[in-house]
């Protein structure tokens, strides 16, 4: 299903947030590709930096450096971080965003089709208003709403429905890549099952990358292509899924897969043990990030940062034991 | 949360279609409390805008021999203990021989009758319609109307000037100064608070100074300084200007305050973001998503502050440092109850303080109804 | 109701007085929970299912009242109802906190900031347990250390925000367990927590349990931890329970049609991926004015017409422990079996 041709190329992404004096690391050396048509799950415990890594990729938050580089339809490959206005206003539409709060994310003094309608208003502010409402009729019916309702108020729906409302927006501009932060963890287990399977089908009707950042690891598992995994703002791993939940190669990944509560009595996971607390971001442990919790440490681990490469062809591990330290993963039954 | 939904499920397509303010309205209505204060400041405003149709005298009207009388006694029944048409009898000086002190008493010779539409001092209805039909007022047997007895409900003062009039008259100044400079704070807050909140920075660090130091300073002392200021032989509806910008200049800083909050919060709301992503411009943003975000609660937040107002101007009119006579506010009708003696031999010289009271309670009362409607989505 | 058992509900029905008239939020919910057992309650958002759990403490709303029998084995009081007893009296105190005692599902906010956290746990045990205050501190403090909090000492004088997620719900499971209570109410405990931790907090309880031989009713919409957790399952759906049994049987053989598109719905790691997702239309209802028959029926794929829109559908054994409350598995009243799967 994923086309080779690559959409999205983030390089060495750092983000700094300073709040009082403090400098707070959010995002540290991210880089990962993306491919047209793909879906890539970020995932990892609250505070790794997965949303502000998303929000830097929309440029919701400029980064202290690093860069996206974006892929147009036309074959251009520009950084998205570094373009200019009017060039912004040409590609910002390709790059949306869906967020997690159903709630929050709708204005509530507005009607779904003044929500759905505002995107278009604000890019194409020419388009006859018969047009624009045409639009979001034929965006809001391919989402799953009833068109008749669509003169109501949020308060009228549902969380589904809601989210829904929040994807209709995001696509009414016609983007390519879809930044879904916690898109569906918000929702109860079988509005959730429905969401997804939306985002499955818009997928293959428009060809969209998504990036999906989550820290449900069986939705992204479900969902993903290649998964990254972030730990204290940086990527730890990054492979295809199959691979990296079968054969992690990272201790952080192996600790988190074991967590995964799965629901099947029968099965009866051994967890191993994730020592301590995840570590101040605004005062990180020196050498690997992870040393201080994990129970393959060395002395070699609290002196220098392991370098992020690639040990198998797409299998990317920030680790100086990668590949040899035989970790176990989840076994696939056929 | 989960039950929240729930109600809202089990509403109608009128609540799916009801846009914010439609549904604070019908939250309010739910509000007994504030119910009742709106009929009544709505009976109040009518009052102060009616003043010269209402009220049976003019503001000056006085009578020398109705000083410091209470309120004008009305009988319902003639000698006979019979049921009759309301009249009242004539207040008269009389010498008495025997103390050598001149009484006041009712001259039971003559009945007054009381009756509606009676003509009296000329005036323009609503400053625009030239007329001297008074809603009430006294007539002779004849049916005429007739100056030379009056009635005065809520008693007459030391000049002998009907205190019911002189409060109506009175409330057109009282009831509408704290609305004028709630509107001036109302603008000085939005641009403050906005510029404090949207922009931050150093702007953000100055504008809360300047409020932390306007707040800190004693009202009462301020009043006193900007009041001094005025020159003492200005025109009254310039006295009138002078007060309410002394008023709203302390004002504002409270509700710049509530802006900026509200500003930062919604700064930080997913659908601000979500339209950012979009492509909207700032400015959008700002009209069409903050703005609206925090209209409810800037409107709560003036309401419950009106009382504030009402009583500043009420005490800085009794202190002597607001109005003055000739003009009338609550706060210079009250000036007269200032000594023990006046208060305990004319008890009715504090009415205007209980028109106060009910106005800053209603206000307060309505006030809380519309905060608990302001967000109907929580 | 046999010996074993510490818990018996029976009828449960909770009312909600709402501006729009009286919704039933509970409408009917009986199970028993044994001793040592760990019961899993299990549904959506809005099913009833912390309304169950509240009225078994008698912490509900004003606005709610709870009607049905919640028969409890007791120290000091014998078996009773605790619905006959007074909501603010002496004896449902000497019950709650004491025998039953809850841990909720945000930590964060179940401490007050005010109070340090040793303060906080000591307060259950000047009230239940002992009124010297250096005992009440011994004890606390080897709560503390049971549940895995190292340092007890210094921790137990720091404040909650000093204090991690996770430690925090541990704190609060010792709070919970200070007592010694027979039965533990934990209302989603988990969900607020990464997986991490989560499944720390997972371990941790199994490993009490056993420890203080307590019950626990456990709450949750996570399928995941309920497999992991407990020993028998009860599926709640729109204020009724459709199927309970034990969660082999639950997981391996579901038959109400809800409890299988509940397990349907979330995909399981390590298995292959369907092309879609199993789902179920439409949303839970609102249990205000609800038709006749199964609460169900709107969005079931096996509905029967004519008999699930009309009868109710009552909890039936279908061998063993399995109890299902629809007529598409175990037959209708006077009606023909119809529909598919």
């Amino acid at each position: 299903m994923a086309e080779n041709k690559q959409i999205l190329d983030v390089q060495h992404i750092h983000m700094q947030f300073n709040t009082s004096g403090v400098c707070v690391r959010a995002v540290t050396d991210v880089s990962f590709t993306a491919n047209e048509g793909e879906t890539i799950g970020i995932v990892g415990e609250s505070g790794c930096g997965k949303t502000t890594l998303g929000r830097c990729i929309v440029r919701a938050y400029q980064p202290t450096s690093g860069k996206v580089m974006y892929t147009t339809r036309e074959g251009e490959t520009l950084d998205f971080l570094q373009i200019d206005k009017a060039t912004m206003k040409k590609y910002r539409k390709e790059i949306q965003m869906i967020f997690q709060d159903p709630y929050s994310s709708l204005d509530p003094r507005m009607t779904v089709l003044d929500i759905i309608k505002e995107p278009l208003a604000a890019n194409f502010p020419k388009m006859p208003k018969a047009e624009m409402e045409r639009r979001v009729m034929d965006i809001a019916a391919k989402v799953g709403l009833n068109t008749t309702y669509l003169k109501r108020y949020p308060h009228a729906f549902s969380g589904g429905q809601r989210q829904r409302i929040g994807i209709a927006r995001a696509l009414v501009l016609n983007p390519r890549i879809i930044v879904c932060d916690e898109a569906v963890s918000a929702l109860d287990v079988s509005i959730q099952a429905q969401v997804i399977n939306l985002l499955h089908d818009l997928q293959k009707e428009f060809n969209l990358t998504y990036l999906f950042i989550s820290h449900d690891l069986s939705v992204v598992e479900y969902i993903s292509d290649r998964v990254g995994v972030m730990y204290l703002g940086k990527l730890v791993e990054y492979a295809r899924t199959e691979d990296l939940f079968s054969r992690p190669m990272h201790p952080y990944t192996e600790s988190l897969l074991s967590a995964v509560p799965i629901a099947d009595p029968t099965v009866k996971t051994e967890r191993i043990p994730l020592e301590g607390e995840i570590p101040n971001p605004a005062n990180p442990p020196s050498g690997c990030y992870f040393h201080t919790r994990c129970r393959y440490c060395q002395q070699k681990c609290k002196e220098c940062a392991p370098e992020y490469r690639e040990i198998e062809p797409g299998h990317f591990v920030a680790c100086h034991f990668a590949g040899e330290l035989g970790l176990r993963g989840i076994s696939y039954d056929e | 949360m989960a039950l929240f939904r729930k109600k809202q499920m089990a509403k109608d397509e009128s609540y799916y279609l009801a846009s914010q303010w439609t549904l604070m309205w019908r939250k309010l209505k739910r509000h007994t409390l504030a119910k009742i204060s709106l009929a009544i400041l709505l009976v109040l405003y009518l009052g102060a805008l009616f003043a010269d149709f209402i009220a049976p005298y003019g503001l000056e009207e006085f009578s020398s021999v109705y000083k410091d009388t209470g309120p004008t006694k009305v009988y319902f029944t003639d000698e006979n203990g019979k049921l009759c048409r309301p009249y009242v009898y004539k207040l008269e000086k009389f010498n008495n021989r025997e103390t050598w002190t001149v009484e006041i008493r009712e001259n039971t010779e003559e009945k007054y009758y009381l009756d509606f539409l009676v003509e009296g001092q000329e005036y323009k209805f609503l400053g625009l319609i030239p007329s001297n039909l008074h809603l009430y007022g006294l007539v002779n047997e004849a049916g005429e109307a007739d100056r030379s007895a009056r009635i005065n409900i809520l008693g007459a003062d030391s000049a002998g000037r009907c205190i019911f009039s002189r409060v109506l008259f009175g409330s057109q100044i009282s009831l509408t100064i704290p609305f004028v400079s709630a509107a001036i704070s109302f603008v000085l807050g939005i641009l403050l608070g906005g510029i404090s909140g949207y922009f931050g920075g150093f702007l953000d660090t100055a504008i809360q100074r300047v409020i932390e130091v306007i707040s800190a300073i004693p009202s009462i002392p301020l009043w006193l300084a900007l009041s001094a200021a005025i020159p003492p032989d200005i025109p009254v509806s310039t006295m009138y200007l002078y007060i309410t910008v002394i008023l709203s200049f302390i004002g504002w800083t409270g509700l710049a305050r509530v802006v900026r909050g509200k500003f930062i919060s919604l700064r930080n709301e997913d659908f601000v973001m979500a339209a950012k992503l979009a492509g909207v411009s700032d400015f959008k943003i700002i009209v069409k998503h903050m703005v609206p975000g925090f209209l409810s609660y800037l409107i709560v937040n003036l309401t419950l502050g009106i009382p504030g107002s009402i009583l500043g101007e009420t005490s800085m009119s009794y202190l002597g440092l607001g109005m003055k006579s000739p003009a009338t506010s609550w706060g210079v009708l009250l000036k007269e109850t200032e000594d023990l003696v006046t208060v305990a031999q004319c008890p009715w010289k504090m009415i205007p303080l209980i028109f106060v009271i009910v106005t800053v309670l209603a206000f307060n009362f309505l006030g809380d109804g519309m905060r608990d409607a302001a967000d109907p989505y929580k | 109701m046999d010996n074993d058992t510490i818990i018996e509900i029976k009828g449960l029905k909770v009312n909600i007085k709402i501006d729009e008239g009286t919704l039933t939020a509970v409408r009917g919910v009986d199970f028993e929970i044994r001793k040592g057992e760990t019961l899993g309650l299990v549904s959506e958002s809005g099913c009833g299912k912390s309304l169950t759990s509240k009225a078994i403490l008698g912490i509900n709303d004003k606005k709610c009242k709870a009607e049905g029998e919640i028969m409890f084995d007791a120290d000091g009081l014998g078996r009773v109802n605790l619905l006959k007893l007074n909501p603010i009296g002496k004896e449902i105190r000497s019950v709650r906190g004491k025998q039953i005692s809850m841990i909720f599902q945000e930590p964060m906010v179940a401490f007050s900031p005010m109070y340090t956290i040793g303060n906080q746990i000591n307060e259950a045990t000047l009230l239940h347990i002992t009124k010297d205050k250096a005992k009440a501190k011994e004890i606390s403090l080897e709560v503390m250390r049971k549940v895995g909090i190292a340092n007890a000492e210094k921790r137990y004088d720091q404040y909650p925000h000093e204090f991690s997620g996770g430690m925090l719900q541990r704190a609060l499971i010792a709070m919970a367990l200070v007592c010694n209570p027979k039965l533990l109410i934990a209302d989603e405990p988990t969900t607020a927590l990464d997986v991490t931790i989560q499944a720390q907090i997972l371990e941790l309880m199994k490993l009490l349990q056993k420890d203080f031989g307590m019950s626990i009713l456990f709450i949750t919409h996570d399928l995941g931890t309920v497999a992991r957790m407990c020993d028998r399952i009860a599926v709640m759906y729109l204020g009724r329970i459709v199927e309970s049994g034990t969660a082999l049987e639950i997981f391996k053989n579901p038959q109400h049609p809800y409890t299988h598109g509940l397990i349907g719905s979330v995909h399981k790691i390590g298995t292959k991926k369907q092309e879609r997702l199993y789902s179920i239309e439409g949303t839970v209802p609102l249990a205000l004015n609800l038709p006749a028959g199964c609460g169900f029926y709107e969005r079931c794929r096996r509905r029967i017409d004519g008999v699930c829109n009309v009868y109710d559908p009552e909890l039936v054994s279908v061998g063993g422990e399995h109890k299902v409350a629809c007529f598409a598995c175990t037959g209708c009243p006077g009606a023909k079996e119809g529909g598919k799967g």
